[in-house]
């Protein structure tokens, strides 16, 4: 099944084609963006999808609701659906998503980079961006338009002027703007819309409607419905003309009144679900036909929505489904929400039972519904929206159960929250242990020692270790769920600890427990401990052999690389460097070292920034190498307690003087020109004299002069060892990655 | 921080049934618009209740924020309690001429 989010509407039949409108939007010139910006009920959907419909290129749709506030929730899903186009487009961007604490600007920068290689024209819709407000999704957004490649085109539709920098596309004509003004009907194609209903209606009685509806494209629709069994349509006009009521509450009323009673109250009663099949209707409202009532509505009315899903769903149109809700008392809704949420719950459809529950006030099943699944939340990639709830429910309930805190704050860490945010969850989850001793148990003593170890002394190896060993006692009483999570959060503080063998035994433990590969986070994280340990004593084929493992099963598991692989890659780094293949483990080391990046400095970070420059040591890498162990040490210096790693610094470093003093000091007889650094770059890829003095428009003498000179200058008599000494230097260094 | 009273005022009368839209507030339907008036606690508050006013296709004509000694001498004296509605069915069947 797709998600919801990402399903298109499909265009009634009736519904006009509205010719000059396609035409504004075909003919876009070199505008990135296209804004639909108008009030509800004004055809905007309706006319993105009609339009949608016609084009030759492939269409991303997705409508945004208030969850897209977390950006990456909203790019997750949108570079999901960018991913559909096949060429793996996306695949980039999804990785970056994957890792905790991103910058969701370089996962949009990776899409871009995507959607440049994919190079075919497309269009990506974003469908009620209005539902957002967050800065940081608004703000990312704006950034992805500042970096659509040519082929690309965004259209949004919106309620009100997004904060996407409108006002400097506006001035460069990079935008395209249809408003109200726009979107309004003319008295045309509102007599077009009339004629096509068989509605008899004389040119006064239209200009009375569209004066009326002030060309409200809701108003002319429920006007058409209204008006299409009626035999005195102009009589009727004039009545509704002359009444000073509301254009939208006249007509629904009209509408609704010559509707079936039966019809009318299922309309009424289904219009608190926001997206429905049939078999939510019947659970709802306890009745079995909702299939075939659902049916017919969407042959003949123009405000239920059918979506391109199998199994088919159906939404309202937004304005009709709040105006069917007035007529709803507060207690039928709040019943009927209710019901929507146990429907959903029962179909694993956790989120949307949530949301129905959180709509119908009920915070006393949110409650329940987060903890039953607080783990499939933060297991599966998820913990934003985990936090985003246990943040709405009221204090009172989160005392009471103080596994919601403790859990909201597991999430926060995970998301690399702000520190504060961490400890003022967990302070309530104390206050409840102080209050209601009843309420606490193992398992949430469990999650509060694992988050302490993680999150909040993950600066002082010492108290990390003591955490995860209190987390270690809670679990053995019983919370076999944690085992595993505990033991690898255990077996890391040991290994920052300096306590290789306890490291090792306790990470061994992990593995072999039955449910290990069922906790993926805990299951990698403890194969990499393994692995490293194996690595830096020097059982170089069992390191590799585990960290390969683990690197698969994240791949596997999480569709990419997961920052827990980080220590599996550091491992097999040091398998590799031990090996002879100092190429792949640079590569490998690097990996495990971006995979560890986060908005604040962690140990775990520091120990991977040592790895790589250990590594890029071993390869005369050695600027690159000490400025790794100048951020490595930065960041030592503000732990409390970083356990083994300044004494891994203090043999980086020595290594490091060693490896100079090997290269002359670190100084050349002579400065390279500029010319001969060029050359020098040249050689460094590989290539031959010839196709340097191709690609630098030189002859293949001046070449050999440069190169001759550079020999001399570098102390080098071949190019591997110019080249080697060069990198020593930092004569290369333009670019950090080397792939 | 303590609840402002306010009135927004909209395009329309609106019927009785668009009192459950607007909890705590008080509606009004007289001379083509409605007045929909009671206390806001803070600026979210107020967004809500403008969204609210959006995603029911309506649209504002004046937004005033009424100090509490105002909001006692503006307050019409046929206010009635929360979510009740004043409205007058046979002022809209003919309309206001």
């Amino acid at each position: 099944m797709i998600e919801p989010k990402l399903m298109l509407p499909r265009v009634h039949a009736g519904m006009l084609r509205r010719t000059r409108l396609l035409e504004m939007l075909d003919d876009h010139g070199a505008s990135a963006l296209t804004v639909l910006d108008a009030g509800v009920g004004y055809g905007k959907t309706t006319l993105v999808r009609s339009w949608c419909i016609e084009r030759s290129e492939p269409v991303i749709w997705m409508t945004l609701d208030p969850a897209d506030d977390d950006p990456v929730r909203l790019w997750t899903h949108l570079a999901t659906a960018v991913d559909r186009l096949g060429q793996g487009v996306g695949a980039r961007a999804l990785r970056r998503l994957g890792v905790r604490g991103v910058q969701v600007e370089t996962a949009i920068d990776e899409l871009m980079n995507g959607l440049v290689a994919y190079g075919g024209p497309v269009t990506i819709v974003l469908d009620d961006l209005h539902a957002v407000r967050s800065e940081t999704s608004l703000g990312s957004i704006g950034h992805a338009i500042e970096r659509l490649p040519a082929g690309a085109r965004l259209v949004v539709s919106t309620r009100s002027d997004p904060a996407v920098g409108l006002a400097k596309l506006r001035a460069s004509r990079a935008l395209i703007e249809v408003r109200a003004r726009e979107l309004a009907f003319t008295v045309d194609e509102a007599q077009e819309l009339f004629i096509r209903e068989g509605i008899q209606l004389s040119g006064e009685g239209v200009d009375l409607l569209v004066e009326r509806t002030e060309g409200w494209p809701a108003g002319l629709y429920l006007a058409a419905l209204w008006l299409r069994d009626l035999d005195d349509p102009d009589e009727r006009v004039r009545a509704f003309a002359g009444s000073a009521r509301h254009v939208g509450d006249y007509l629904t009323a009209e509408v609704l009144t010559a509707l079936p009673a039966e019809i009318r109250d299922f309309l009424v009663q289904t219009s608190v679900l926001g997206r429905f099949t049939p078999e939510l209707c019947d659970a709802v409202l306890g009745r079995e036909d909702s299939g075939a009532v659902l049916a017919e509505l969407a042959r003949s009315n123009m405000f239920l929505v059918a979506l391109d899903a199998r199994p088919q769903w159906y939404r309202y149109h937004h304005l009709f489904g709040e105006l069917l809700q007035l007529e709803l008392g507060r207690e039928a809704a709040r019943e009927l929400r209710r019901r929507a949420a146990e429907w959903c719950r029962a179909q694993g459809l956790i989120e949307d039972a949530i949301e129905y529950a959180a709509t119908a006030g009920d915070a006393e099943s949110v409650a329940e519904l987060l903890l039953e699944t607080h783990l499939q939340f933060i297991r599966g990639g998820r913990a934003g929206q985990f936090l985003g709830w246990v943040r709405w429910l009221p204090h009172e309930l989160l005392v009471e159960h103080p596994l919601l805190p403790a859990a909201g704050a597991a999430a926060a860490g995970l998301l690399a929250r702000p520190e504060v945010e961490v400890r003022r969850l967990l302070a309530v989850s104390e206050r409840s242990r102080r209050e209601r001793p009843q309420t606490w148990s193992p398992y949430v003593e469990a999650v509060v020692e694992l988050t302490r170890a993680e999150v909040i002394e993950g600066g002082d190896v010492g108290a990390a270790a003591e955490h995860a060993r209190r987390a270690v006692a809670a679990t053995r009483a019983g919370v076999d769920v944690l085992s595993v999570g505990a033991l690898a959060t255990l077996s890391q503080a040991r290994f920052f600890a300096g306590d290789l063998d306890e490291s090792r035994r306790i990470a061994v433990q992990a593995i072999e427990r039955p449910e290990a590969p069922d906790v993926p986070e805990g299951y990698v994280g403890s194969l990499g401990l393994l692995a490293l340990v194996d690595g830096e004593q020097g059982r170089n084929d069992s390191a590799e052999r585990t960290a390969r493992e683990a690197i698969g099963f994240a791949r596997r598991h999480f569709q990419a690389d997961a920052w827990v692989a980080s220590l599996a890659h550091l491992g097999l780094a040091l398998a590799c460097l031990a090996t002879g293949r100092p190429d792949e483990a640079e590569r490998e080391a690097l990996r495990g070292e971006q995979l560890r990046r986060s908005h604040q400095p962690t140990v775990g970070h520091a120990h991977a920034l040592l790895v790589l420059a250990q590594v890029r040591v071993a390869r005369s890498r050695l600027a690159l190498a000490a400025s790794d162990l100048k951020r490595a040490r930065a960041m030592i210096e503000e732990f409390p307690n970083a356990g083994r790693l300044p004494a891994i610094a203090s043999t980086v470093e020595q290594d490091l003087t060693v490896a100079r003093a090997n290269v002359g000091n670190g100084r050349v007889a002579e400065n390279p020109s500029e010319a001969e650094l060029a050359v020098l770059r040249c050689l460094a890829t590989g290539l031959s004299r010839r196709e340097i003095g191709a690609r630098l428009y030189i002859s293949l003498n001046t070449v050999k002069t440069h190169n001759r000179e550079l020999y001399r200058k570098l102390g080098a008599t071949s190019r591997a060892e110019a080249v080697a000494r060069a990198e020593a230097l930092g004569l290369l260094e333009r670019t950090e990655s080397p792939g | 921080m303590s609840a402002h009273r306010y009135r927004v005022v909209v395009e329309g009368e609106l019927g009785p049934r668009y009192a459950s839209a607007f909890d705590g507030m008080t509606l009004s339907a007289h001379d083509g618009r409605t007045e929909i008036m009671g206390p806001i606690v803070d600026p979210s508050h107020l967004h809500g209740l403008l969204d609210r006013i959006a995603g029911l296709g309506l649209t504002v004509h004046s937004l005033t924020p009424l100090d509490t000694e105002d909001a006692q001498a503006e307050a019409p004296t046929h206010t009635q309690p929360a979510g009740v509605i004043d409205y007058d069915p046979g002022a809209n069947a003919k309309g206001p001429t």
